[in-house]
């Protein structure tokens, strides 16, 4: 059959198109999307090291959620998590919010700050994990050096040894690794609102708390939404920094120990606990999936009807 | 140009895929292992096997020991892998033994499995068929190390007793030494601890009365040798708690305390580290003068043949030359680490003294005895150690603990 | 801060002095702040000249910058030159797959009307909230099977997969926003699509390739979590996976360990300070609309 020059050039024009979508669209189901739904079906088979055995149902969730062995290890771990979540939300979040609103004043040296705040982001986590960990070394650490020598010595402590401030020091290790990033997110977010409002808002002889809490607040609402979004995820991810500075067992005695650890040690074992169990390994990371995915878009939808366009 | 480049790099591909044709006549063995700091010993020991078995060749490849369990099961699950293999002992070893990855030995196919004492053969045993899977490489013990200078200049000996050894700490307190290195940080390390200080404490009856059901963790004898533990904390490096594996070897090799609690293994890493350190080595301090002096004795490992190999005999022929006194004796004196082969000849000194001890030994007993499902006994004791330590609970609530852990699947402590 | 809860009807003198000591709170804050970001870095640095029982002895004290023995110990007999190798190619390659896959997509969907636009927009909208972590087990199998577990590829397929969504949507969100004129007249001179594609629309998204580059560079540069599963080879390791390795063989040389963290971090800080407008620009590129 004869192909008309239309026809031709449709077919043309339609496998150009085909061959710009077609490969990344391939790549994408090849190691995203078949690798996801791969690891819920994996979470229903038992396991032999690398070789899957039986089909078992739902056996691998329950042993993950309510089992004897893992139940309370992941709880204690989710726990952990959801500290971490808080506590970030407002050292990181909260403290970027405050600094970026000194910031948008562009005081003296502003350019030099914004700078300086950012410089931490950069860094690979391993970095900041060591170094923070060697600075918190008891004896020959930075942090108690400085207590010594100021007098200090009452306050200074094995940081990462005890209980009590271990998981504390892994959330300000964290903070002080990412707050530049809220700080310049809020930033360009104010720098968005138009000046007339805060002009106004001067003008009618607001206080600067006032200012702060009900107008640039509510307006830099998108941004809020977004760091939230971003910090939920990451810190129901969080894995590196307690890798590095605590090690796999959440040491001490399970006090750090969060979802991403747990997930490691069950999935590729650990020195003390030869058994590798990827069904296992895979349930985790199935409950953990869907409970960020659906916890991210509910409270996507709830944060996004509390912002006010502009 | 162009064509000539092309010509030249299909004539180098050609000439490559020929001469490892003319290679191919000899059999080349392929034999993985995790220990990157002992090649050069490795190397060594198979030029010698080259040597003397002129139609095999080996090749020795080495991979991070974190790692070395997923990469080899991997490997294995894949239906590759090598052909020779190191491999851990005990819960590990079953953990690939078991899916029948690897080649049952007996003494027809192996006759130099008769060089080895029977505790060594057990921990490269599968439990549930009985046969034993690889030559077993290394014997390890947990006692403490001590750096004989500090301990010359303080003028202390080496104690006996549990109440020298609590005299020793005060002695070398007063002269403003820290006595024990130690740390509690690094969770593994509470483990090496426990079984460097306590062992004769617990002794052989305990091991034999846990394994057979008589007793469990809650008995006195495991309670008490904890107490007696969190006593001598108070003796372990400032801040213990907050130190780790690499500060406390820190402090040890600065010769800034005067004791190890951990492996034997360590004596080679200090003085890498370190070599002018003077070191000795005792075995755990008894309650009561009379009783058995007991350290802790565990196998670390061995050379396993894969299943799959089709280089079946060239294997074996390796393998059997790793089970020699011969292969022993080089181990031991070139790697500074105990050979189970019977009939060495030990040079060093220290080396000597660490086989002398491990003459009287229990099992390193979470490692031999628990690994072999969740939750590993190892992990428990190691928690419960770290907060026993911490202040956090008492000797009987840790033993509990442990003890609850183990009975989810340990039959004789479920009734 | 009592004065900025201070009550608002106040005197146009009082106010005065409220925004200078406001001022005065802010220069303190932000001094203090950028203090404690920047005074980490410098001990490490400074700790890097230093031999061990220096650092012990004098944790503060300024080194002599001549000492640099433990910079050449750990470029001399170490593998970190070769991790850092890794790491630059690992990273160059996933961005050179990002940029022209990301490009191809964004493309079809901003300049091309079509029905199935919407849903392939969705589709990666999907990649962009799905932690890939969480599917490492599945991965690391596919891996295996396709023959790239312990090789750099593994990493660099992984990265591309990871970064891809985010390309697409700022590659579509600005071509989208070029004027259909430019490839009108294109058109008119009887220029083919990819020639319009590679000549006329291309060489104006140099601004969003460079944001996509630097967004996607400075994780896939840091990231420890996939070398730590898929690699075990020395020689294929990147720089946060085998600092670990490095940090694990000289636990006991402080001077060492600092060396190795400083020249770790060295070329991304340097590289930031200079290029800081577009880092910044870039890495919170994702969250600022």
């Amino acid at each position: 059959m004869p192909v008309s020059p239309k026809q031709a050039r449709t077919l043309k024009h339609r496998s150009w198109v085909a061959f710009l979508v077609v490969p990344p669209i391939v790549f994408m189901s090849l190691f995203v999307v078949y690798p996801i739904l791969s690891a819920f079906a994996y979470a229903f088979y038992e396991w032999r090291g690398l070789a899957r055995g039986e089909f078992v149902g739902l056996a691998n969730f329950k042993e993950v959620l309510f089992g004897a062995t893992m139940g309370p290890v992941v709880w204690n771990a989710f726990l952990h998590n959801v500290y971490a979540l808080i506590a970030l939300m407002i050292i990181q979040n909260g403290g970027g919010f405050l600094l970026a609103w000194l910031l948008y004043k562009e005081p003296f040296g502003f350019r030099f700050h914004r700078v300086a705040v950012f410089v931490p982001v950069v860094l690979s986590t391993i970095i900041v994990g060591f170094l923070w960990k060697l600075f918190l070394n008891p004896n020959f650490g930075l942090v108690n050096q400085a207590l010594y020598s100021v007098g200090l010595d009452a306050l200074a402590k094995p940081w990462l040894g005890d209980a009590s401030t271990a998981l504390g020091a892994l959330i300000l290790a964290n903070a002080w690794h990412f707050v530049g990033f809220p700080t310049l997110v809020y930033l360009a977010g104010m720098q968005r609102i138009p000046s007339e409002i805060i002009e106004a808002a001067r003008l009618d002889g607001t206080s600067e708390w006032q200012l702060l809490k009900n107008v640039v607040w509510p307006l830099v609402a998108p941004s809020t939404t977004i760091l939230f979004t971003l910090l939920f995820i990451g810190a129901f991810n969080w894995f590196e920094i307690p890798y590095v500075m605590v090690g796999l067992d959440g040491s001490p005695y399970g006090t750090t120990d969060v979802l991403g650890l747990v997930f490691y040690r069950t999935a590729f074992g650990n020195q003390s606990a030869s058994i590798q169990n990827f069904g296992q390994g895979s349930a985790l990371a199935t409950v953990l999936f869907l409970f960020i995915v659906v916890f991210a878009s509910m409270l996507t939808l709830w944060l996004r009807r509390r912002e006010i366009q502009f | 140009m162009k064509l000539t480049r092309r010509i030249l790099m299909g004539a180098a591909v050609g000439g490559y895929i020929l001469s490892a044709g003319a290679a191919m006549a000899k059999t080349e063995l392929t034999f993985w292992s995790w220990r990157q700091e002992d090649k050069a010993f490795y190397q060594d020991v198979i030029k010698k096997f080259e040597a003397k078995e002129p139609e095999i060749s080996v090749k020795f490849e080495t991979y991070a020991p974190e790692n070395y369990q997923t990469i080899l099961s991997t490997a294995l699950a894949a239906g590759r892998g090598p052909d020779v293999i190191q491999v851990r002992a005990y819960g590990n070893l079953e953990s690939i033994a078991t899916p029948g990855y690897l080649l049952a030995l007996d003494k027809q196919a192996v006759p130099e499995l008769a060089n080895f004492p029977d505790s060594a053969l057990a921990a490269e045993t599968l439990r549930a068929d009985g046969k034993v899977y690889a030559v077993p490489f290394a014997t390890q013990t947990m006692l403490v190390v001590y750096n004989k200078k500090i301990f010359k200049d303080a003028g202390v000996n080496p104690p006996q007793t549990w109440d020298e050894l609590v005299a020793l700490t005060q002695a070398l307190k007063a002269k403003n030494i820290t006595p024990f290195a130690n740390g509690t940080a690094t969770a593994w390390q509470n483990e090496t601890i426990v079984a460097a200080l306590l062992s004769s404490q617990l002794g052989k009856q305990f091991e034999d009365d846990i394994v057979s059901g008589k007793a469990n963790f809650t008995d006195p004898r495991f309670v008490n040798a904890l107490a007696k533990l969190k006593d001598i904390s108070t003796n372990f490096a400032p801040n213990f708690t907050g130190v780790d594996y690499a500060s406390s070897q820190q402090l040890f090799v600065a010769g800034r305390a005067a004791m190890f609690a951990g492996g034997s293994f360590e004596v080679a890493n200090f003085k890498g580290q370190n070599p002018s350190l003077d070191l000795g080595v005792f075995a755990s301090p008894v309650a009561k003068a009379g009783d058995e002096r007991l350290i802790a004795r565990y196998y670390d490992g061995g050379y396993a043949v894969n299943a799959k190999t089709d280089k079946k005999d060239a294997a074996l022929k390796f393998v059997r030359f790793l089970a020699t006194p011969d292969y022993g004796t080089a181990f031991t004196n070139t790697l500074k680490n105990l050979s189970p082969i019977k009939g060495i000849k030990i040079e060093d000194a220290i080396t000597q003294d660490v086989a002398k001890l491990a003459d009287n030994s229990m099992s390193y007993l979470m490692l031999v005895r628990f690994r072999y499902q969740e939750p590993s006994g190892s992990v428990l004791l190691q928690s419960n150690v770290q907060k026993l330590l911490a202040g956090q609970q008492t000797p009987e609530q840790a033993a509990a603990e442990i003890n609850k852990g183990i009975a989810t699947y340990y039959k004789p402590f479920q009734k | 801060m009592t004065i900025a809860f201070a009550p608002s009807a106040v005197s146009a003198q009082s106010d005065t002095s409220r925004s200078i000591s406001f001022a005065f709170l802010a220069q303190i804050i932000l001094i203090l702040n950028s203090f404690i970001m920047l005074y980490p870095v410098v001990v490490m640095v400074f700790s890097a000249f230093k031999s061990t029982g220096e650092i012990f002895e004098h944790p503060f004290a300024i080194p002599d910058f001549t000492q640099v023995q433990n910079f050449a110990r750990v470029l001399g007999e170490t593998s970190m030159p070769t991790y850092f190798l890794n790491s630059i190619v690992v990273t160059g390659a996933s961005i050179l797959l990002i940029l022209v896959l990301g490009t191809m997509a964004g493309y079809a969907v901003a300049r091309y009307e079509s029905r199935t636009n919407t849903f392939i927009l969705l589709f990666f909208l999907a990649g962009l909230m799905l932690p890939l972590k969480l599917a490492v087990i599945p991965l690391f199998i596919l891996l295996r099977d396709l023959g790239l577990l312990d090789s750099r590829w593994s990493l660099i397929v992984t990265y591309t997969a990871i970064g891809l969504p985010s390309a697409v949507f700022i590659m579509a969100g600005f071509l989208r926003s070029l004027p259909s004129e430019l490839e009108d007249a294109a058109r008119i001179d009887g220029a083919s699509e990819p020639r319009i594609m590679w000549s006329v629309m291309l060489p104006l998204a140099r601004p969003p390739m460079a944001i996509a580059a630097i967004q996607n560079a400075v994780p896939i540069w840091n990231d420890f979590f996939f070398p730590l599963v898929f690699i075990q080879t020395d020689s294929a390791k990147t720089l946060p996976q085998g600092l670990t390795s490095f940090m694990g063989e000289y636990t006991t040389d402080w001077g060492m360990l600092f060396a190795g963290l400083t020249i770790a971090a060295a070329p991304i800080t340097l590289l930031y300070i200079a290029l800081s407008r577009q880092f910044i620009q870039g890495m919170t590129a994702g969250a600022v609309k």
